[in-house]
């Protein structure tokens, strides 16, 4: 007993020992690779890995001045081949577990990425949270050569550029990996995904003189919502339409806009939408074909008033509220029905509605949805309330005309 | 009470002056500080025997000086036994007289500090009680130090520190047992306890154990504790021990039972739990809102200054994926360029910090606090800039130390050090996986612990509602009051 008991110890001990630290891998052996972009070639596929440069990185005082990543291309046949090909020139493991975003090329994107996400959500690596996004008429190697300010690693500006501006502009899509699939998978609903570009000049994008500059040559700009068609880049909304998507999706939580002033349609007021709900309802009409409704509920606030208007009088505020009512009524609707004719990709998720409300007509349409989309009527009902008029009461414009 | 087992144990006091001389010479030999006054009192000739510093017998000799001449004319009597008597019942104007028959109890007698008065023709001794050691004063605990509270801490006096005790509790069911213990130094030892409120089982078994013990000599309270535990492969400690007599007193009530050691201001408590080793007397003379405050937080700074290395351990060389994007970042920026991986990184810091926290403690109080901070600031920031620690690690080494000393009692802080060894030892080879389990292993030995048969985690598991009052929290007392009866008592 006391014999066997010493031995268990001394396994104990060895087990310590001998396994060597399996699997460790000291912070300073990785690469991390912040960003990933995926091009098509002819041989398969050009991954370029933007990697960052830990030694410029976290310091306080930078040494040689060098740029804080690296990116490293290389051509393989299916992406973790090409990854791989990316250790002839990289001196550390490529680490992509604290992937920020994944850039897909134009080109890429319109040809299908199927292929593309097999390997994302296969590989235990890498999490699901990181966003994705297209380059706009570019490849994705372009978008990972450009160097931004205020934030020293490109990924995380993407990052935090996508957070920020889907939060108080709207125009942008939030998409990771899981939702893509998600909306993906689900028959009723297409997926989005929102683009990148690359404005200014490409060729100094990439030297960290790019960051000398008061007014940087080349920056990186959101560029509106991709719809996709299953998983085919079909075409881009510009800001009206993306807009319009993040409505419909419920995604909007501030955005800014404007109306016509009473009595003049060249005088605006400035409109900050600062609350909005929506919520989808489908209902069957006399012969069974599915209705949508779109009700949309938008707190705002005046932030800008370019006219006269009297601002003490209720009916004026009235006015103001119908205004952006049936402005956004409209917009809304008209923008939808451009998705419709000119997409057929059902990128807000009627489909989604309808086969929770009904599920047994759902059945009829499933499989071919996108074409029975195209001929679905659409309602919009706006419900506004203008909360705050700001600081000040009357319009700058209105008391210097009295005076 | 130990019997004791030196030589003369058993033999009777002569009646000869030189013999009994003669027998003391013999035992405690020529020591300068054996004092032998010949005396004669009444026509009989006698000795009192005495050791210069441990007892003093100014009274007694004043009172044999003041009286002895006028005893042949009150009494007439020379005889020998008539002498005796008077002495022993009013002669000498001392608190306690005693009458001894054995040799071996004159001996131990005069070395706690009796003074022996012998008279010739009689075959047995007068020990009268003048023991008076130079003592320390009462003096502010400085182990356990409160912002509010009483300052008195024990002293190195047996009696002294159960007389601290007693003030604070004037209950005739405060009950006090002593024994002499260790073979050679012969140190007493006494056990208080209040009769009523004392598990009688717990106290049966501590006698047992008491009784089972062999010590050469015992200098201090360890020397028990060790003895009496009831895992001697434990790193947690199951005695608890203080030297604040107000903890005391407030243990006895709850049930708990003292172990005093002459000699050493530190009391042991048993049976000790693992949740009493987060108390501090503070938590009750604090409101009770507060009290329950810092107490939750003694249990995080337990759990910081166990895990915080592993866990950064952990985390950087196995679980990166767990680390928020930007925190790697900046840890990537300070791990390069460093020699060492992050185990023996760590290792290098909590070792460092080890060896700074003994010297501190050896160090004259003066130049201690200059090595500290020669320790901590230099050595930290010297490591760091020279590109061998990554300035990260100083911190977790840094917070982990003070979370340390955020425990109230130090042995508690003692285990938690030696176990963060064992965890950054299991979690440099098995990653979190490993910490895990480790965890695991330390809850069901925790668990299966026990302080005088009492499970240590009691209150937790088993699971007593009536402790939770005192447990987790202290709650404020008309809380506890209404809601878990008046008694103070806890099961423990």
């Amino acid at each position: 007993m006391f014999i066997f008991r010493k031995a268990i110890w001394l396994l104990l001990i060895l087990l310590l020992i001998l396994p060597g630290c399996w699997s460790r891998k000291e912070l300073n052996e990785l690469a991390v690779v912040a960003a990933l972009g995926v091009d098509t070639h002819k041989s398969g596929f050009l991954v370029t890995a933007q990697v960052i440069n830990s030694s410029e990185i976290g310091k306080q005082r930078s040494s040689v001045g060098a740029t804080p990543v690296v990116t490293y291309q290389a051509v393989g046949i299916t992406i973790p081949d090409a990854l791989q090909r990316v250790l002839s020139q990289a001196p550390r493991q490529l680490y992509l577990s604290h992937l920020r975003v994944l850039v897909l090329g134009e080109a890429l994107a319109r040809s299908g990425i199927s292929d593309v996400l097999d390997y994302v959500s296969r590989s235990p690596d890498l999490r699901t949270d990181f966003f994705m996004l297209v380059a706009q008429h570019s490849k994705a190697r372009d978008v990972l050569n450009v160097l931004t300010s205020f934030e020293p690693i490109p990924a995380n500006s993407l990052f935090s550029s996508i957070l920020v501006s889907h939060k108080n502009w709207a125009a942008t899509g939030m998409v990771t990996l899981q939702q893509y699939i998600t909306e993906l998978e689900r028959a009723g609903s297409n997926p989005i995904l929102s683009g990148v570009r690359v404005i200014g000049s490409q060729a100094v994008g990439y030297s960290s003189s790019n960051l000398k500059k008061i007014n940087p040559d080349a920056q990186l700009q959101h560029a509106g919502i991709a719809v996709f068609k299953k998983d085919k880049l079909v075409g881009w909304l510009e800001e009206s339409k993306s807009k319009t998507v993040n409505y419909i999706l419920n995604e909007v939580s501030t955005t800014i806009g404007y109306v016509p002033c009473p009595g003049s349609e060249n005088e605006v007021v400035g409109i900050e939408i600062f609350n909005s709900d929506t919520k989808m309802d489908v209902k069957l009409d006399q012969r069974g074909i599915p209705q949508f409704t779109a009700y949309i509920h938008v707190e705002a606030n005046l932030n800008a008033v370019q006219c006269a208007i009297d601002l003490s009088k209720s009916k004026n505020i009235d006015y103001i509220q119908n205004q952006l009512k049936e402005k956004l009524e409209v917009v809304i609707g008209n923008n939808i029905r451009d998705v419709q004719t000119k997409y057929g990709a059902d990128i807000f998720g009627f489909g989604e509605v309808l086969h929770r409300e009904y599920p047994k007509v759902w059945a009829k349409y499933r499989n071919n949805w996108d074409t029975h989309f195209k001929t679905m009527s659409v309602q919009i009902k706006a419900f506004v309330a203008v909360r705050h008029i700001g600081s000040i009461i009357q319009p700058v414009r209105r008391e210097i005309h009295q005076r | 009470m130990t019997q004791f087992t030196i030589g003369e144990g058993v033999e009777h006091v002569p009646a000869d002056l030189e013999a009994f001389t003669n027998h003391l010479h013999g035992a405690l030999s020529d020591s300068p500080d054996i004092v032998y006054r010949s005396i004669v009192i009444g026509g009989n000739k006698g000795v009192i025997v005495y050791i210069e510093g441990l007892a003093d017998p100014r009274l007694v000799l004043e009172s044999i000086h003041d009286e002895s001449p006028l005893w042949s004319e009150s009494t007439g009597s020379t005889a020998v036994e008539d002498n005796y008597t008077r002495l022993q019942e009013h002669a000498i104007s001392e608190g306690k007289v005693e009458e001894a028959h054995l040799l071996g109890l004159v001996i131990s007698a005069l070395l706690s500090g009796n003074t022996i008065i012998y008279l010739e023709g009689m075959s047995s001794a007068l020990l009268v009680g003048t023991e008076n050691l130079k003592q320390r004063a009462v003096q502010e605990a400085s182990s356990q130090s409160v912002v509010r509270g009483p300052r008195e801490g024990f002293t190195e006096s047996l009696r002294d520190n159960t007389s601290l005790v007693r003030r604070r509790i004037q209950n005739p069911k405060l009950r006090l047992q002593e024994h002499t213990m260790g073979e050679e130094s012969r140190t007493k030892v006494a056990i208080m306890f209040m009769e009523g409120k004392v598990d009688p089982d717990v106290l049966l078994e501590l006698n047992k154990r008491l009784k089972h013990i062999s010590l050469e000599s015992i200098l201090e309270s360890n020397y028990i504790e060790e003895m009496i535990q009831d895992q001697r492969y434990s790193p947690f400690p199951t005695v608890y021990n203080t030297e604040r007599p107000d903890i005391i007193a407030a243990a006895l009530l709850d049930g708990r039972i003292a172990i005093f050691v002459e000699g050493t201001p530190f009391v042991l408590v048993v049976p000790a739990l693992f949740l009493h080793f987060f108390q501090s007397s503070e938590d009750y003379y604090q409101r009770g809102d507060f009290a329950s405050l810092v107490r939750f937080l003694r249990y995080i700074c337990f759990a910081i200054a166990l895990l915080t290395p592993s866990f950064y351990i952990a985390i950087t060389t196995f679980h990166q994926e767990m680390i928020p994007a930007n925190l790697l970042m900046s840890l990537i920026g300070q791990r390069e360029g460093i020699p060492f991986p992050a185990f023996i990184e760590a290792l290098l810091m909590e070792v460092t910090f080890e060896i700074l926290r003994e010297a501190g403690i050896r160090l004259p109080k003066s130049i201690g606090q200059s090595v500290s901070i020669v320790g901590t600031l230099v050595i930290g920031q010297a490591a760091v800039e020279a590109g061998l620690i990554s300035a990260a690690m100083v911190i977790v080494v840094s917070i982990t130390a003070i979370a340390n000393f955020a425990l109230p009692t130090f042995n508690m802080g003692i285990s938690v050090r030696m176990l963060r060894f064992v965890l950054m030892a299991i979690t440099a080879s098995f990653g979190l996986f490993g910490m895990s389990i480790a965890l695991i292993m330390l809850a069901l030995h925790l668990c299966n612990l026990q302080s005088m048969g009492i499970p240590y985690m009691t209150s937790f598991a088993p699971f007593r509602w009536s402790d939770q009052k005192d447990a987790l929290l202290r709650l404020s007392r008309p809380v506890m009051n209404k809601y878990f009866g008046r008694s103070g008592k806890k099961d423990y």
